[in-house]
């Protein structure tokens, strides 16, 4: 069978990646993502799902021309370290048409692109990747 | 129209950054100036590598949802038009559904008929929600035009999405007074199955097929309605190129004036399911309450509807709600032939 | 309670297409037996090794490399901690003759990188980090890396160029070492001109992909005949390994609880040789400040002007020339640690000899730290 890439594994993480769905732990009242079974801070299992916000503040990144295999057509890759005030996350950068632009603050939103597809056949993986902003709002 | 009718509650489009001249094409494939001059579009859009019709379908999406300020799970319906599918067989509409929190107790499918799909889909809807079936309902139009490298078609073919969401007339930012379908078995442009890039029948592609059916439509709708061109402020039609709508618009009696706000096929060129209601998203952008709209898209093989739009109070709170296609226009890196090509894969690559 | 090294064994760190698992192995186990006088008294191998499911369609590697030696019967487990496997295999042995539930372990450590392209290698190691937050995309596995310095040179505003002298010293060392890959010396204004992996971070500031092996042989106290160093203590500790779970990215968590347990086990003022992983120029950097052997910010211009080289001020860092020169196969590494540090206190380094040296540390780490191993060798007599 021609495919490389799981079909369940992306799945199980449609909330993470097509909607940045978090955790915040009703103990300690930190929030984490991706959503873990307990609290890497505090140890709690006491988690509730909570949407991460869309919009958010560049911290740093980084471009990557070093790109793993099936990822030439995108590189370089360039990845960001953002700031969504109630958490952190790391995830691909897109639509990055001036790297000038590119610095600590720069104001970025998620919107869902292509990041992994698997040969001619196989599936096509989709996921949450943050861009200049242009207002795009949450939903 | 007797009965109930339905309204557009929110409008959405998304036009992807990047812009190829014309000119690039032409370099390319030793094309002459005058050969492309009369289609009247300086540039076209170019999806991005991570883009494909189902991603720019979920910023537009987004778009109208947050513009018809209703909950994603409000939506039971969810129509995909398109014919540049990234799955032949894999809905589309599912992704972004799933995407946007609109699943699970949603209808949702991917349609097709060429450039008008998603208009067949604004016609369901507004079926669909006139009669209570649903509540709301989410059309988007999405494409990454396909056309065989160094065809004419290669000029226009473009990127591009927009999406409705169609509810009840109350509330409604504008009311689908009326609408009209008209198609018959003409083939003037199609794509078989297993090929990457469609035919046309070139000069075919214009009487018997753009202009009789559009003007098929209209004139069936002003025969139901009793309307006639001055009654309406605006006029939107399908818009393989830059003349195509000019002239349909002339030939229907309406003036450039008309026309000319509800066409952006010049900047970034024709997509396809995107073409005529991107010019509808545009229109009401600036529309005013008791505006009264036409929108007449298009789609080979071969088809048009003709739709009275008008506009309420309800739209001016609406327009900033999310951006507009004019800042979509204006967020352009203009790039050449080879991103073009490695981007849109007619590069031979193994994968 | 401590555990002896009475044999050790290293294969030069290269794309040794050649060889593969089983035959890197067995060159640096039997180099490390023959050395401890025989394989009689062996009752465990502990091998560890991070890619050899993907690399070489292996499972049970402990199980079969039993065999492979010609050790059939003997006890054996494959330990796998990512990049900090070596010396999470040495913590593994070290426990079993400690609690006396052996008296001799043969500790292998082994890697294949090169049986793909690459791209495909790549992909591979970036199941070094958290998969459900790094499968999904294309960072690689440097992107990290390049994410840390980028906010460490912010942070601390401090120059590109001056983190160069990092790699620079670690191939100065690397030159004298015959087990280290890279042997060519680098002048600092090469390395920011180099290929970018993840920007900032160049070819240059980054571990070369390279096969390898390396064993030692562990004896308790009443077993050991002729030890050439022992195992004083050697602790670990998790971490968040992640920058974006971390509130203070630039101290790696884990090393600091690490350390302190370490500290609490066993006493000790200062070392005079550490191996650490510098996987890349960044982490080098941040485990010298973690530690407080510099302070925050500083490493770089310390580095810049001598510190930690063989006749500068502070431990003699990596004079075997590091993850950067002597070379980093993933799994095997913590093991060339170990066994480097166990022949520099015991006057017997091949390569770079540090006068004297009497203490020295391990280091090792996988990612970000999401696993830290810190080992305390010492000299015997």
């Amino acid at each position: 069978m021609s495919m490389d890439l799981s079909i369940s594994r992306h799945w199980r993480l449609r909330s993470p990646l097509y909607r940045l769905e978090g955790a915040r732990c009703k103990a300690c009242g930190r929030v984490h993502f991706p959503p873990k079974k307990a609290c890497p801070y505090c140890g709690s299992r006491e988690l509730e799902t909570v949407e991460l916000p869309k919009r958010g503040r560049l911290i740093s990144y980084t471009i990557v021309y070093a790109v793993p295999e099936g990822a030439r057509e995108y590189s370089p890759v360039y990845v960001g370290l953002v700031d969504l005030g109630v958490t952190k996350v790391v995830a691909e950068l897109t639509d990055v048409t001036d790297t000038s632009k590119l610095k600590r603050g720069l104001e970025v939103e998620a919107v869902l692109r292509r990041t992994r597809v698997d040969g001619e056949a196989g599936l096509i993986y989709y996921a949450l990747k943050f861009r200049p902003s242009m207002g795009v709002p949450d939903v | 129209m007797p009965g109930p009718r339905a309204g557009i509650h929110g409008w959405g489009a998304y036009i992807p950054a990047y812009r190829l001249p014309l000119s690039e094409i032409a370099k390319v494939w030793g094309w002459h100036p005058e050969q492309y001059k009369g289609l009247a579009v300086e540039e076209k859009s170019v999806a991005g590598p991570d883009e494909d019709s189902t991603t720019m379908g979920y910023e537009a999406a987004r778009n109208a949802i947050a513009r018809a300020q209703v909950k994603p799970s409000d939506i039971q319906s969810v129509f995909f038009g398109t014919e540049s599918k990234p799955y032949a067989v894999k809905p589309s509409a599912t992704v972004i559904a799933q995407a946007l929190g609109i699943t699970p107790y949603t209808m949702a499918s991917d349609l097709e008929f060429a450039c008008r799909a998603a208009s067949e889909g604004m016609r369901a809807l507004s079926g669909m929600a006139a009669s209570g079936l649903i509540k709301y309902g989410l059309v988007i139009g999405s494409d990454t035009a396909q056309a065989n490298p160094g065809d004419v078609l290669e000029f226009t073919a473009s990127s591009g999405a927009a999406a409705f969401v169609i509810g009840p007339e109350k509330g409604a930012a504008a009311i689908i007074e009326d609408s009209v379908t008209f198609v018959t078995d003409t083939p003037d442009f199609w794509r078989r199955a297993q090929e990457p890039y469609p035919l046309h029948g070139e000069g075919f592609t214009g009487e018997p097929a753009y202009f009789y059916h559009i003007e098929g439509a209209v004139k069936a709708l002003f025969e139901r309605t009793g309307l006639k061109p001055s009654d309406f402020k605006y006029a939107v039609f399908h818009q393989p190129n830059g003349k195509f709508p000019v002239k349909v618009g002339q030939d229907l009696g309406f003036t450039m004036d008309q026309v000319k706000d509800g066409l952006v096929t010049p900047m970034i060129g024709n997509t396809y399911n995107a073409s005529a209601l991107m010019g509808l998203a545009r229109v009401l952008e600036r529309a005013r309450p008791g505006d009264r709209i036409l929108v007449a898209p298009f789609g080979s093989g071969a088809g048009s509807d003709a739709y009275s739009i008008v506009v309420t109070d309800a739209i001016e709170s609406k327009k900033t709600l999310a951006p507009t296609v004019d800042q979509y226009l204006a967020r352009k890196v203009v790039v050449d032939y080879s991103f073009y090509s490695k981007s849109r894969g007619i590069i031979l690559t193994i994968k | 309670m401590t555990s002896f090294i009475e044999g050790v064994g290293m294969v030069k760190v290269e794309r040794h297409y050649e060889k593969g698992l089983f035959d890197l192995a067995a060159e640096a186990a039997f180099s490390a037996i023959d050395q401890a006088g025989g394989a009689s008294g062996i009752d465990y191998i502990i091998a560890s090794n991070a890619l050899g499911e993907v690399q070489d369609e292996q499972l049970d590697l402990g199980g079969y490399l039993a065999s492979e030696l010609g050790l059939r019967g003997v006890r054996s487990l494959r330990v796998e901690a990512g990049e900090a496997s070596g010396l999470a295999a040495l913590a593994i042995a070290n426990s079993l003759i400690e609690s006396n539930m052996a008296d001799r372990v043969l500790v292998v450590g082994v890697e294949k990188v090169t049986e793909f392209q690459s791209a495909k290698v790549y992909r591979h190691l970036q199941m070094l980090f958290n998969s459900n937050s790094r499968s999904f995309y294309n960072a690689g596995f440097a992107a990290d890396a390049g994410l840390l310095t980028r906010v460490y040179l912010d942070t601390y505003d401090v120059d590109r160029e001056l983190l160069s002298y990092w790699p620079a010293l670690m191939h100065s060392n690397a030159k004298e070492n015959p087990y280290a890959m890279l042997n060519f010396a680098l002048k600092p204004d090469k390395v920011s001109k180099s290929q970018v992996m993840a920007d900032p971070v160049t070819l240059l500031d980054t571990f070369p992909l390279g096969d390898g092996a390396a064993a030692l042989v562990l004896s308790s106290k009443d077993s050991v005949n002729n030890p050439l160093a022992k195992v004083s203590a050697i602790e670990s500790a998790t971490g968040l390994g992640s920058m974006e779970l971390s509130d203070d990215p630039l101290t790696i968590d884990s090393l600091t609880e690490a350390y302190r347990r370490l500290q609490n086990v066993t006493s000790f003022e200062s070392v005079d040789v550490i191996e650490l992983h510098d996987s890349f120029t960044i982490m080098g950097i941040l485990t010298l400040e973690t530690l407080g052997l510099a302070p925050k910010g500083k490493a770089p211009e310390l580095i810049a002007n001598g510190a930690f080289s063989i006749n500068g001020r502070g431990p003699v860092v990596n004079p075997s020339g590091g993850l950067k020169a002597r070379g980093h196969p993933i799994g095997a590494t913590g093991v060339y640690q170990a066994a480097e540090v166990a022949l520099q206190v015991a006057g017997r380094f091949p390569g770079l000899q540090v006068r004297g040296a009497k203490r020295g540390l391990a280091i090792s780490m996988n990612g970000l730290g999401s696993n830290s191993y810190v080992a305390l060798v010492e000299g015997v007599e």
